[in-house]
This record gives structure tokens, C-alpha cells and sequence, in this order.
């Protein structure tokens, strides 16, 4: 028998698709199948590819000695657009010419499935001119507003006074520039509200940089200010000129084109009065 | 004094806005912003204006003495030196 039968079958193939990236995820780890069906729900269409994925994303048990370090680390492997990724309970290489990413859960469960998922789309989206930004987004009235900041800045804070719009994410939210314009989408990537966001998008009105305060205001700020504030909220792991540029470059077109503020806030919804007339 | 030739990291993502360049580097994804004076100095690193050139740059643009404006703009590279923005040579960059 060669080696290559040997193989254990893969269990599933599941199809995810955020902020029309799609990739196909096949694992042969029955509990991994059962973490991404149930994390991902709203984002699969269904078993079996639906649509041809672009990405494939293939999640198993560990094969080697996990990594040491508890920090997130991508770093190029030597290969032009191939990175190596760890953690200290994921090891695995994201490909970007091959559009393949794989992973060695030494714990399969949802945390390092959604850390490995984060990168690889932090990774995918800058090809299809997209950032994973921290920041609650919700969608009002057909339109989308993004509300960046670190922890404890309130963005799940601000997405459970809104009780009226659409939430779009309360933690990673993905915004996409084409040509079809600016938009944002909903994402699988929640935080403190352990929600996710609805999966459709909507043309990004504004961005605002978040402050707690004693009332609700809006500043507008300089598109060089807005992407000193911006910035260091991009998910963005590689530290590879290209593809840092390639960010740099997303996200100086996205505060040159959307209006950008700083939005302090008190904990009641009377801010969207606010932005409304702002 | 010898001459000295000033030239941008070739890997930093970089742009100006109102003036005032803000800088991403790509090995620690640190992030400068430069004032007027910084980002004069910034854009004309490059590698083949000699940083006495410059320096005449700053004097006419900020009305500042001569003396003055050397000592800065030294100070200044050598900040920027630390950071790994730019790199310092006595000789012209070679062109492309």
C-alpha cells in the first residue's frame, strides 16, 4: 500500500465565504468540521462548494512540536508570497500565490480555528483591496458606518445601543475598495457581543475614531490625522514591504474618500442624532 | 565639513498630506509623522541631493539661518538614522 492511501479521508468540505472571499475549509477532524459549522453559519454555503472557492483552507491536528510563543508571528518563509504562521496552539503556512492555507490546531477548537481564519483573511483581503479593521460596524438606513478603536474604546458598547441597525461586526469589521466604491461587510469576527455580524455589505458613509465622553460629538478629522488613528487598528500581521505598502496604500485611499471623525459618545444611543446631522 | 548624502529606506510605505509626511515601516509596522520641516528633508532624500543642498532648501523655505538650519537638519537625520528611515552616505546614490 503507498503512502499516499494511507491518508485519512478528509471529513469535510465546508464553504465560507466573507466580504466575497471565498475558501473552501477541509479538514479531516470531525470536531473542527463541527467548530467551523457552527462558528461560521452564517457565513457557509452549505456543504459541498456552491460557488468555486478561491481559497482553500485546510485545518488539522498538530504533526509536529507546537510553537512556544503565545503571540501571533507571520513571517516569510523565503518563497515569494508564502508565509509562515504560529502561535502557541496553531502552526501553519499562508500561500498567497496558491491561494492555500494550512494549519496545525494543537487545540482544535474555536479560538484557534477563528485566530488562523483572521490571519489568512487579513492576509487574502489586501488583494481584493480590503482591510480587517478593528471596529464595530452597523448599517443604517442602506448605509454603512464604521466605528474604530481598541479594546475597551466601547465599540461593543456602541453596538448594543443601536438597536435599530444592522450589525454588520462588533469587533473586526472588513472594509473593500473596488470599483464599484467603498464598502463594508459583515463579518463572522465578533468580540465581547459573541455575535456575528449579518453577512452583506453596505457603501461605507463615514469613519469615526471613538471616545468615551460625558456627551455625544462629532470632530471631523484631517485625512493625515484619520490615518495615524487608522493604522495601528488595521489586522496586519506581515510585516513584508509589498504588502505593507499595498495597506498603506488601502488605507490612505480610505481616508482621502470617506469622511473621518472623532466620535465622543456617553452610553445612550443619542449619538446617532449626532452623526445624522453631522 | 564633508559632504553627506541622505536617501529614504527604500521599504517604507510613505505619504504627504498638508505638508506633513507619515511614514509606515514595514519591519516593526512603526508609524512617523514629520512635520514641514521633517518631510522637506524626507522628500528630497534621495539619495543624490547633497544635504548641503538641503539645507539651502530650508533656509529659503523657513527663513531660518544657515548655522541654524545645519545643526537641525544634522540632529534630524541622525534621529532618523536611529529609526532606520534613512541611510547616510558621503558618496551619491548611484542612479537607476
Amino acid at each position: 500500500m503507498s503512502p499516499a492511501s494511507c491518508e485519512q479521508p478528509r471529513v469535510a468540505e465546508l464553504s465560507l465565504a466573507i466580504a466575497g472571499v471565498s475558501a473552501e475549509i477541509a479538514t479531516r477532524d470531525p470536531h473542527v468540521a463541527d467548530v467551523v459549522r457552527e462558528r461560521y453559519k452564517g457565513f457557509l454555503s452549505g456543504d459541498g462548494a456552491a460557488e468555486r472557492p478561491r481559497w482553500r483552507i485546510e485545518l488539522d491536528a498538530p504533526t509536529s512540536a507546537s510553537p512556544i510563543s503565545d503571540d501571533v508571528v507571520v513571517r516569510p518563509d523565503g518563497r515569494p508570497d508564502r508565509f509562515v504562521v504560529s502561535r502557541g496552539d496553531l502552526s501553519g503556512t499562508v500561500d498567497l500565490a496558491e491561494r492555500r492555507g494550512t494549519a496545525s490546531l494543537a487545540t482544535p477548537n474555536e479560538f484557534a480555528v477563528d485566530t488562523f481564519l483572521r490571519i489568512v483573511y487579513s492576509l487574502a483581503l489586501v488583494d481584493a483591496g480590503g482591510l480587517i479593521v478593528h471596529a464595530a460596524s452597523l448599517m443604517r438606513r442602506g448605509r454603512a458606518f464604521l466605528f474604530c478603536g481598541r479594546s475597551g474604546a466601547g465599540k461593543t458598547t456602541l453596538a448594543r445601543l443601536s438597536r435599530d441597525a444592522t450589525l454588520l461586526s462588533d469587533e473586526l469589521s472588513i472594509v473593500r475598495i473596488t470599483d464599484r466604491g467603498i464598502h463594508c461587510h459583515g463579518t463572522p469576527f465578533w468580540g465581547e457581543l459573541a455575535r456575528a455580524g449579518e453577512d452583506c455589505a453596505a457603501p461605507l458613509r463615514a469613519i469615526y475614531f471613538l471616545r468615551q465622553g460625558p456627551r455625544h460629538a462629532v470632530e471631523p478629522v484631517s485625512p493625515r490625522a484619520a490615518v495615524e488613528r487608522l493604522l495601528p487598528n488595521v489586522l496586519f500581521f506581515a510585516r513584508e514591504p509589498l504588502l505593507t505598502a499595498r495597506v498603506f496604500d488601502l488605507a490612505a485611499t480610505l481616508v482621502a474618500t470617506v469622511p473621518c471623525a472623532d466620535l465622543t459618545f456617553r452610553l445612550d444611543a443619542g449619538f446617532w442624532e449626532v452623526i445624522d446631522h453631522a | 565639513m564633508p559632504e553627506r548624502f541622505v536617501a529614504r529606506n527604500p521599504l517604507a510605505a510613505w505619504r504627504v498630506w498638508d505638508g506633513e509626511a507619515v511614514i509606515l515601516l514595514p519591519d516593526d509596522s512603526s508609524l512617523n509623522t514629520l512635520n514641514a520641516v521633517g518631510t522637506l528633508i524626507w522628500e528630497a532624500a534621495d539619495g543624490e541631493t547633497p544635504l548641503s543642498v538641503v539645507v539651502g532648501r530650508i533656509c529659503e523655505t523657513f527663513d531660518v539661518e544657515h548655522t541654524h538650519a545645519e545643526r537641525d537638519a544634522s540632529g534630524f537625520i541622525d534621529q532618523l538614522c536611529q529609526r532606520s528611515l534613512v541611510s547616510v552616505s558621503d558618496s551619491p546614490a548611484p542612479r537607476a
